[in-house]
């Protein structure tokens, strides 16, 4: 017998995610982030149709910018099996005219009015700035992001050209951005590439723009053949670095909003590494107002909206929090500096009911850590209390969850 | 078999799932969950959602969970298969129901309230699942069945393959979505049910035990099936069984015989089957299970006369051969091969050759091959009736049995909203 596939009725109730950033509502804190997801209009219809509460279109510039793409961009950062822990891109911004995106910025909000559409802009020249601004207000988008910061199409030759990079060209631009804009907010888009991401942060709020999106692609080699030595993505046997994505660069994104939020009181769009909901939770927790995902939908597909929303639910009714806006900086009084720190004398403990024999504790400790572990016997291993100092190593190598523990040593 | 997962090796095992688009497994399932998606949320750490998307497709969603034969179903079309080995999509899924169970079942939304009232007779697998989905429509449902909801689950599938706390965590959830009428039904409450309700889905099962038609059946030590597996599972201290036990039969209502009369304690329990393995039609990892337990399966045996005075002593039977020719179920015909009796000895045989529908009130009801007959909107001869599970089409498994309660549900709704005839064309 067959059984035709009909629509399911839905049991159980959506939780409101919606809230208030930007002085735009936004219907969850879900958006997706300026890239080929977003440069099409059937596309953005359809992550919107599944429940992606804003977009921001893939980036735009002038008239007659020349985009001169090449291919193969993509490529992969494979670790341990998992063949995208990290994506690569040599990507560039938009092909289409910017008269194509005032048209799909029309359209989405006449057929989305309650999502948030946004466009993404590049220039060079004041009067660009201004007049992308201009344009695009008056289309009817509801934020602007300003990419200051796109790492692919240089290998470093000239600074200016990642403007985020520099502390003066990024407040002078921004503040062209800002003086043009009437009517929404100005997101600076930045990258953690510099040596002090917080001069990088107040100079964009003494310019006056409304937020930070941080933060953008991690420029990176992917990768080089050792046969052949041609860099990843080969063309023709030559590369250039590429701007990587992912989960392989979640951390270095967290510590970047996270820095921000620490030290300038600016709101912030969390982007770069987030996959899941709890990674934006995550994200929120050290600042970021809202979190902009890419790779997980270059992945999986905009499918993975209905996991971000039902975990986010779950996890708000679960920690008791009235909207997810509750999460934001909520991790932030907990990250000190170093000579902040407790300094307790800590031991890590082996639950040796769980330990199943495989010792990787045993020589992680011995060639890395406090030569404080001994193999028993029957292979478990046992700490010897009186050299282990509590590092930590052997927890994070040993393969069973929750084998190993790290206390006070009282 | 049967594992329940750690958290960790939900995770891990979750991770391997390449999140098809459009994927088989979820073709395969009859009651089409949302395989790709659940396993995602389980390896995101939001089990209680992956819990939530299985009981949206699947009224009976632990049971499933414990006993579903996936190795048909979803399993068996798994894509990671045809790279390394299947994802072990069934236990997954108990994994993320029986999470839900421990922390309290997730509050559903209101569902709407139309002002109909439909009749369930029969709280089986597909009684459930057809009740859930009108409640969801918003339908007032009654369900009539004259013991505890759970039908073959609760009354015959051994307690060592489905406990009834595991099936309880289906029907707990499910008892508040419609009421239970505990009563037996028979042909003057029938005709009043026709007359209360706007509809009637009919699910009481089979039931009766079919005969065998050898001399001696009615001997004392010869067991019919379903009279053996529902005494055994209600009181199995009660149940006494001799040392040899014969099983006749082929398929998993055969095996699960086998085993439950290994862990009564008999202590040689053959299964003697007419044709060869390969026709059995049993899920493999039973079969394998069952001959772990040490039960002994014999092929090309045809059972031809009990053997014995005032109780069984043994079963004559002949061997048998297996002709090209096939029949209508697709597998070739057993034939005799003559002179070739022996005996085997036995203090209990167990006949499990089938069943068939015990209801004895529903002769105007129309059917075929013995089954209620229905047209594809599961709608039987009679108006306003519509029927499904084992009634329809013999002994399937659970989720198909509930896949068709939640068929019929929409059936009856596209019919009590007018989109449908209400007489099939039977």
């Amino acid at each position: 017998m067959e059984y035709k596939k009909f629509k399911e009725i839905e049991i159980y109730p959506a939780r409101d995610l919606s809230y208030n950033f930007l002085g735009i509502q936004f219907e969850n804190p879900f958006i997706l982030a300026a890239a080929p997801s977003t440069d099409d209009l059937e596309m953005v219809r359809r992550g919107f149709q599944m429940g992606w509460a804003g977009a921001i279109l893939k980036t735009t510039s002038v008239e007659g910018t020349k985009v001169d793409l090449c291919y193969p961009m993509m490529s992969a950062f494979e670790h341990e099996g998992r063949k995208l822990f990290g994506m690569g891109n040599i990507d560039l911004i938009s092909e289409h005219h910017i008269d194509k995106v005032e048209y799909n910025v029309r359209m989405l909000k006449k057929e989305f009015p309650a999502k948030m559409v946004a466009a993404s802009i590049m220039a060079g020249r004041k009067e660009d700035w201004q007049h992308l601004v201009e344009r695009l207000e008056k289309a009817g988008v509801d934020l602007i992001e300003c990419s200051f910061s796109c790492p692919q199409g240089n290998i470093g030759e000239d600074p200016g050209k990642m403007l985020a990079q520099s502390l003066s060209a990024t407040e002078l631009t921004a503040r062209w951005v800002k003086e043009a804009s009437k009517r929404v907010p100005i997101s600076i888009k930045i990258t953690p590439h510099v040596t002090d991401i917080v001069e990088v942060a107040r100079a964009v709020k003494r310019s006056g723009c409304d937020a930070l999106t941080a933060s953008n692609s991690i420029q990176a080699l992917m990768g080089i053949d050792i046969k052949t030595f041609a860099p990843t993505p080969s063309l023709d046997g030559k590369s250039t670095y590429s701007g990587m994505t992912g989960p392989a660069i979640k951390p270095i994104t967290l510590r970047t909003i996270a820095e921000i939020a620490r030290n300038v009181d600016i709101p912030i769009m969390g982007t770069g590494g987030a996959s899941t909901w709890s990674d934006a939770v995550e994200f929120m927790s050290v600042g970021a107002g809202v979190v902009e995902f890419c790779t997980v939908v270059m992945h999986y597909g905009f499918r993975v909206i209905d996991d971000l929303n039902s975990g986010m639910s779950h996890y708000l009714d679960e920690m008791k929090f009235s909207s997810p806006k509750e999460i934001v900086g909520k991790a932030l009084p907990n990250i000190v500096s170093h000579n902040e720190l407790p300094r307790k004398r800590m031991r890590n403990h082996i639950h040796e009911n769980l330990c199943i024999g495989c010792d990787l504790c045993y020589v992680a400790c011995r060639d890395g850590g406090h030569n404080a572990i001994d193999q028993l016997e029957n292979r478990i291993a046992h700490i010897d209390w009186e050299r282990c100092v509590g590092c930590g190593l052997c927890k994070f190598v040993c393969p069973v969850d929750d084998c190993i523990e790290i206390m006070e040593w009282i | 078999m049967n594992l329940t997962l750690t958290a960790q090796q939900a995770r891990v095992e979750a991770e391997r799932c390449l999140q098809c688009f459009d994927a088989p497994c979820e073709q395969a399932c009859p009651t089409h969950i949302k395989i790709p998606k659940f396993i995602s949320m389980i390896r995101n750490g939001n089990i209680i959602g992956a819990a939530e998307i299985t009981k949206t497709s699947n009224a009976l969603a632990n049971v499933c969970g414990k006993i579903c034969p996936e190795e048909i179903f979803c399993q068996s079309v798994c894509t990671r298969g045809k790279q390394d080995s299947p994802i072990q999509i069934r236990e997954l899924h108990f994994f993320a129901t029986q999470e839900e169970v421990k922390k309290g079942f997730s509050k559903t939304k209101p569902f709407p309230t139309l002002n109909k009232k439909v009749a369930v007779v029969g709280a089986g697998p597909s009684g459930l699942g057809c009740a859930f989905e009108l409640s969801k429509y918003g339908y007032l449902v009654d369900v009539f069945d004259k013991g505890k909801p759970g039908g073959v689950p609760r009354n015959s599938i051994p307690a060592f393959r489905l406990a009834d706390k595991e099936l309880e965590s289906d029907t707990k959830f499910l008892s508040k979505y419609f009421s239970l009428k505990k009563k037996t039904v028979d042909g003057k409450a029938f005709e009043q049910i026709q007359k209360l309700y706007n509809a009637t889905f009919l699910a009481v099962g089979l039931g009766k035990d079919r005969p065998i038609g050898i001399p001696g059946e009615k001997m004392k030590g010869v067991l019919p099936v379903l009279q053996f597996l529902e005494s055994a599972k209600a009181n199995p201290k009660r149940m006494k069984l001799g040392k040899r036990v014969v099983i006749v039969g082929g398929g998993n209502v055969s095996l699960d015989a086998a085993a439950t009369a290994k862990r009564l304690g008999a202590e040689s329990v053959i299964l003697v089957y007419r044709r060869s393995e390969k026709e059995m039609r049993v899920w493999k990892a039973e079969l394998e299970e069952a001959r772990k337990q040490g039960v002994e399966i014999r092929f090309l045996i045809n059972p031809v006369a009990v053997v014995g005075k005032k109780k069984v002593e043994g079963v004559k039977c002949r061997h048998t051969k297996l002709r090209k020719q096939k029949d209508k179920s697709g597998r070739p015909i057993p034939v005799e091969v003559k002179g070739s009796e022996f005996i085997i000895d036995a203090n209990n045989i167990i006949i499990a050759i089938g069943q068939s529908i015990a209801a004895d009130w529903l002769e105007g009801v129309e059917r075929e091959k013995g089954y209620i007959k229905v047209d594809e909107n599961f709608r039987t001869s009679v108006d306003k009736i519509f029927a499904g599970g084992d009634m329809i089409a013999g002994e399937g498994t659970i989720v198909q049995s509930v896949a068709q309660g939640k068929h019929a549900a929409q059936a009856i709704h596209e019919f009590l909203s007018g989109k449908q005839e209400a007489a099939s064309g039977i």
